[in-house]
């Protein structure tokens, strides 16, 4: 019997652990299916035939459009930058992956700020021109809005996948077309396009969840999707199990994206068959070529982040005074603390499971690693609401609990920070997980068994041996989880206690009442902190080929 | 028999083809068994076998009467008391090479340590080397220090795995002939794995042989050295 040879093995703290973090991420999302099929909702019939439709179509209008313009801006950047040399290409090799720093809403209400009645344009036009425009052209507050800001916010996703992919896969192909005699826009479309086309899916497929989790977005500019339903139906209506149901509807979304995902890739993968990879060496542009590729570039750069960026920092400056105060501090502080805590336990746990998975080549361990990596796909509102639903069952369960203890009953848990950081925990485990798995990918196994076979078992390994080996990518995961919560919004928002703000939180906030130049301050210290963060990927990742 | 394997089966992953089937070895102890055979056809596997790092799917496993699998039973890498050397020797870059060689010393006193971990490195003539890292080192001198930390918890059994394959050739046929004498100074019982049948000839006192990933009928063919200093491979079944 080859199980009980197998007991040994799985017997030790890691699996157990393991375990434990998968049933806990896979219990708010499986209370949401649950909830989907088995529990009535009161509103359900009203927003199924009256919301629902309108919903769906928003949805699949932004991540269509917003899909194939951040493959067309991403891909075209990406083969610019790999395959030619112009003024200025080193910077805007990095660059480009600024705007990532820019949370969509932010971005959002900053170029509302620019484009309205009171904004830079118009009084520029009417005070010196006496020119009073159509306020409808200039309106931005409508789903191509979104679809523009999207775009601009995140098609760095494709960008910088596709261009990792080219810089490193496709010497050999790419010199191959040039030397049968392809010009450069059929060698784009021909040979670039089509090889890269596992990249793109990969890149695409992150820029479309990053819609399905935007909220502060699509609310600013009125555009009703699936978490604003769910915000609405869940504190509008009061209506906890409507917005179960429209969150699994999301769900099966999300399922169908992933799927299609895998599908669409095919057999393809990011790496090439052969092991030794040339980097694609750049030809350089002359003339006017090198003027057109840079002015491309640079458009996208000021539209994606330079424009937005100062208009921030015009704005800060109107406003610093009136918004720095003790209570601003605390703002600091609250943030730094979220996601100081956020993304210790989500590295600990990753560390857990991704050494677990590594130790075992076998089904478990596998299925473990793909359940951490679930978490990412499912957007903000849903694992709130799937979060929610368990805590408030818990605070019921120990309702007991703290009765004997002499609290005041109540929804102890649900209103605490535990919550919010759990859900942290969820959404962002993924991002560690990677980081750590590539660590180890990195080392091998080869070093753990060289400890054992010295008698040091596994726990006592890990500490003496592979800790200390994984200590970069433990380091950059944390930092990556770090930056992601301090950006983070929708949760924030739902699952925050009572009067608990974080920066996020506060510029959504003064954006939201129509204070936008307040929300400047607490927007730059996100973009400035994410933006250096970005940087210092950049130089490591480039140090460091694949 | 000091090393018993019996009917011993494996498959890698989900694979339908046992990697390695129905294989039997027995060592006497103080031995230097060589496994021999090209590359895919199981040997190194073998050793991960013997030293726990990979569970059998049938088969028995014993050393000095000790059952290390069966059926039922299952020991833990950590708990067999083997020492391997490493093909790329695996040598913690985060320690010295003194520290290597005292991480598996833990069951020792201080004094103990210092003092076994000072034999070792003399038993390699690399007793001016122990400030070192690994990196600072030849691969020459890497791998006396893997041989050393794997000789220094004094294990009943040590396991080379391809210790010549990351050694230019000049250095090949020097080192081969240290590392027997080395082995054969602590009288330790050895299985080493090699690709090379001149290794093997130079090193072992019987050559096992692999092929197709199949264990062979091997009482036929391993021969030993002084006896039967030609070798030929008898094909099962």
């Amino acid at each position: 019997m080859k199980v009980f040879r197998k007991i040994p093995g799985y017997l030790n703290i890691w699996s157990l652990l393991s375990l434990i973090i998968v049933i806990l991420i896979l219990l708010p999302n499986l209370t949401i299916l649950i909830n989907f099929f088995t529990e009535k909702a009161e509103n359900w019939a009203h927003i199924q035939e009256f919301i629902l439709p309108d919903l769906l179509k928003n949805t699949g209008l932004i991540m269509l459009f917003t899909g194939l313009f951040a493959i067309l801006v991403g891909t075209s950047l990406a083969w610019l930058v790999s395959a030619y040399d112009f003024p200025m290409k080193k910077f805007f090799k990095w660059a480009l992956i600024l705007p990532l720093a820019i949370p969509p809403f932010i971005a959002g209400y900053t170029y509302n700020g620019i484009l309205d009645y009171t904004g830079v344009i118009q009084t520029t036009l009417r005070n010196n021109w006496d020119i009073t425009v159509n306020q409808s052209y200039f309106n931005i507050l409508n789903l191509p809005g979104a679809v523009f800001i999207f775009t601009m916010f995140l098609f760095p996703y494709v960008y910088t996948i596709t261009r990792a992919f080219l810089a490193h896969q496709s010497a050999s192909l790419v010199e191959n077309a040039r030397l049968l005699g392809r010009n450069s826009w059929e060698i784009y479309f021909k040979v670039v396009l089509p090889i890269s086309r596992g990249a793109i899916v990969g890149g695409v497929s992150l820029v479309l969840l990053e819609v399905l989790n935007d909220y502060g977005l699509v609310q600013y500019f009125g555009v009703p999707t699936f978490s604003t339903a769910i915000f609405q139906t869940w504190f509008g209506m009061n209506d906890l199990n409507s917005a179960i149901k429209l969150a699994a509807t999301l769900m099966f979304i999300v399922f169908a994206i992933l799927i299609l995902e895998k599908v669409m890739r095919g057999r393809k993968k990011y790496s090439s068959t052969t092991a030794k990879s040339r980097p694609l060496k750049p030809i350089k542009l002359k003339g006017s070529k090198a003027w057109i590729a840079f002015s491309y570039c640079l458009l996208i750069f000021m539209l994606a982040f330079l424009i937005p960026f100062i208009q921030m920092i015009d704005w800060m400056f109107l406003t610093y005074e009136k918004i720095a105060s003790p209570e601003f501090t605390s703002l600091i502080s609250n943030s730094v603390l979220v996601s100081f805590i956020g993304a210790a336990l989500v590295m600990v746990f990753a560390v857990i499971i991704a050494n677990f998975a590594r130790m075992h080549q076998s089904f478990i361990s596998k299925s473990a690693a793909r359940v951490t990596i679930l978490g990412y796909s499912i957007p903000g509102a849903v694992i709130a609401v799937g979060i929610s639903t368990i805590f408030i069952d818990l605070d019921k369960w120990l309702f007991a609990f703290y009765e004997a203890v002499g609290m005041e009953p109540s929804l102890f848990l649900s209103t605490s920070l535990f919550i919010l950081i759990s859900a942290y925990i969820i959404r962002f485990l993924a991002i560690g997980y990677n980081s750590v798995e590539a660590g180890f990918d990195k080392i091998g196994n080869k070093y753990t068994e060289a400890s054992r076979m010295l008698g040091l078992n596994l726990t006592k390994t890990f500490f003496k041996v592979d800790l200390r080996m994984i200590k970069v990518p433990l380091i950059s995961g944390f930092i990556l989880v770090f930056i992601d919560i301090l950006k983070e919004l929708p949760l924030t928002l739902i699952l925050r206690p009572f009067n608990f703000d974080t920066l996020a939180t506060k510029a959504y906030q003064y954006a939201s009442d129509e204070q936008i130049h307040e929300a400047s301050l607490a927007s730059i210290l996100i973009v400035v902190i994410s933006g250096i963060a970005i940087y210092i990927f950049h130089q490591v990742l480039e140090k460091e080929p694949n | 028999m000091f090393v018993e394997i019996k009917d011993l089966c494996f498959c890698y992953g989900k694979t339908k083809t046992n990697t390695i089937n129905h294989f039997h070895l027995e060592i006497e102890q103080g031995e230097i068994i060589s496994i021999q055979g090209d590359s895919g056809s199981g040997k190194s596997t073998v050793l991960r076998l013997l030293c726990g790092l990979e569970v059998p799917s049938k088969g028995k496993i014993s050393i000095d009467g000790a059952v290390m699998t069966d059926d039922r039973r299952f020991v833990l890498p950590e708990k067999r008391g083997i020492g391997m050397v490493f093909q790329d020797y695996a040598l913690f870059p985060h320690m010295t090479v003194l520290e290597n060689i005292q991480f598996g010393l833990k069951k020792f006193s201080r004094s103990e340590r210092k003092q076994r971990a000072d034999e070792v490195l003399e038993l390699v003539n690399m007793t001016a080397y122990g400030k070192r890292y690994p990196h600072e080192l030849s691969g020459g001198q890497q791998q006396r220090i893997a041989l050393a930390r794997a000789l220094a918890p004094k294990p009943s059994l040590l396991l080379l795995d391809e210790p010549f394959s990351n050694l230019d050739a000049g250095l090949q046929i020097k080192i081969r002939s240290e590392l027997r004498e080395i082995i054969k100074k602590t009288g330790i019982t050895s299985i080493f794995v090699s690709h090379d049948l001149e290794d093997s000839k130079a090193i072992a006192d019987r050559i096992v042989t692999m092929r197709d990933g199949a264990a062979h009928d091997w009482e036929s063919i391993c021969t030993t050295k002084k006896e039967q200093p030609e070798l030929q491979l008898v094909e099962m079944k």
